[in-house]
């Protein structure tokens, strides 16, 4: 009996598990989904961000902005890398956290590099691999709020317009399409051209727009503007592509979990017949030898 | 021209919080305020702090707006803000805790100083707004 009872405690096991799991799965949608729209209804500001930008660059004016330029000696840099707070997401932190690490060691030669980490899983991975992480942030779940990456956004423009800072990267994971997430390592400052996308403004009719103030010094304000709705696209789309991540192995998680539970259960009947097999045979061979 | 509309849209980072036709509109530009009727000419400007007073078929509505931009282009009107709070929502505690951290920023070197300015600047406006 002993072994039977043991599969029947693990079928019970496992069942519990995929309950959750299922649920874990059906959480992660619904979360996905959310974030997802708040992703496409912050697209709407960095298209009009784009799109004024390119009024703007019809002008034909040539202006500097302290963030679109490159500083001639590099000494401070900043890594930023976005991980999740939870885990149970399958490979969603170690696959940012690997060109994360590429990255630094490469900055680390040449540059003055100081780490600063988002959620709890990396931190706990940086702190195994005792790497000092000069701040961290693990207030930003699956909604990040603009409020709060303004702060952090507001604070690298300080510091890269006192020249405090001179490069930024950031390690994040980005949305391509619901099927397609890569992690990715790019350099936020200096900003390489905040126009995007505006090639196809070109064939538009051009209007006649009056500045005001100046079409310069409304793109001086447009510069930080744009490069907060970068960083803040950043942490959207890595709070997508971790709920897609969290959805995906969990669904693998309850798969798995069904075949375990029909394999189990497969070897439970077989415990449960050879024992009646063997209890069967018992009493038979027990009558046969009080016959004789 | 009279029975025109204009398409106003109020966009923030993180979502699209106003998108309705209104017949005409009042905010702060960066030196002062600004009125806007159907048919204005095409503009693209740097936006103030302060209240911004749409005028719609079922009402008059207000914003307290938080920086930012504007474009005029044809019909739509689309302001670029960081945050736009329905007036009703300003709450005067929040605003005097926004003023009395703006105060204490420090104001040593000239950025720092104008980022102070700045700062009070738009928490006074808050408070204007607040009730």
């Amino acid at each position: 009996m002993a072994k039977a009872r043991a599969i029947v405690k693990r079928l019970k096991a496992v069942k519990n598990i995929r309950k959750i799991t299922k649920t874990m799965e059906l959480i992660a949608t619904a979360r996905f989904k959310k974030a997802m729209d708040r992703a496409t209804e912050a697209a709407a500001y960095t298209k009009k961000i784009s799109e004024i930008v390119a009024d703007l660059s019809a002008t034909n004016l040539t202006f500097t902005h302290p963030l679109l330029k490159a500083h001639e000696t590099q000494t401070n840099g900043i890594l930023l890398i976005l991980t999740s707070n939870r885990g149970l997401c399958g490979g969603y932190n170690g696959a940012v956290l690997r060109p994360a690490l590429a990255r630094q060691k490469e900055l680390k030669g040449s540059l003055n590099l100081s780490v600063e980490c988002s959620g709890r899983r990396g931190l706990a991975f940086l702190k195994y691999q005792q790497i000092n992480v000069t701040e961290q942030f693990t207030n930003f779940e699956d909604k990040p709020g603009y409020d709060e990456v303004e702060a952090i956004a507001n604070r690298y423009i300080e510091l890269y317009c006192s020249g405090k800072l001179d490069r930024l990267d950031i390690a994040y994971t980005k949305f391509e399409s619901v099927s397609r997430q890569r992690p990715v390592v790019e350099t936020l400052l200096p900003i390489g051209s905040i126009g995007g996308a505006a090639g196809s403004t070109a064939t538009e009719k051009k209007i006649d727009y009056e500045f005001l103030p100046s079409a310069g010094e409304i793109l001086e304000e447009i510069v930080p503007a744009a490069f907060k709705a970068r960083l803040f696209k950043c942490f959207l789309d890595a709070a997508v592509s971790e709920q897609i991540a969290r959805r995906v192995a969990m669904k693998a998680a309850t798969e798995n979990a069904g075949d375990m539970i029909k394999s189990l259960s497969m070897q439970y009947n077989r415990a449960r017949q050879s024992q009646i097999t063997s209890e069967l045979s018992e009493i038979i061979g027990g009558a046969a030898a009080l016959e004789a | 021209m009279a029975d025109k509309q204009l398409q106003l849209v109020i966009v923030t980072p993180e979502r699209t919080v106003f998108d309705e036709p209104a017949s005409a509109l009042r905010f702060p530009l960066f030196d002062g305020q600004i009125g806007i009727l159907p048919g204005r000419a095409p503009l693209v400007g740097r936006l103030g702090y302060g209240e911004l007073k749409v005028t719609t078929a079922s009402g008059e509505k207000s914003f307290f707006i938080d920086g930012g931009f504007v474009q005029v282009k044809g019909p739509v009107v689309s302001i670029l803000t960081a945050r736009a709070i329905p007036t009703a929502d300003v709450k005067r505690s929040d605003a005097e805790e926004a003023l009395k951290k703006a105060s204490a920023l420090p104001g040593t070197t000239e950025q720092q100083a104008s980022t102070k300015a700045r700062e009070i600047e738009r928490a006074r406006r808050l408070l204007t707004l607040a009730h």
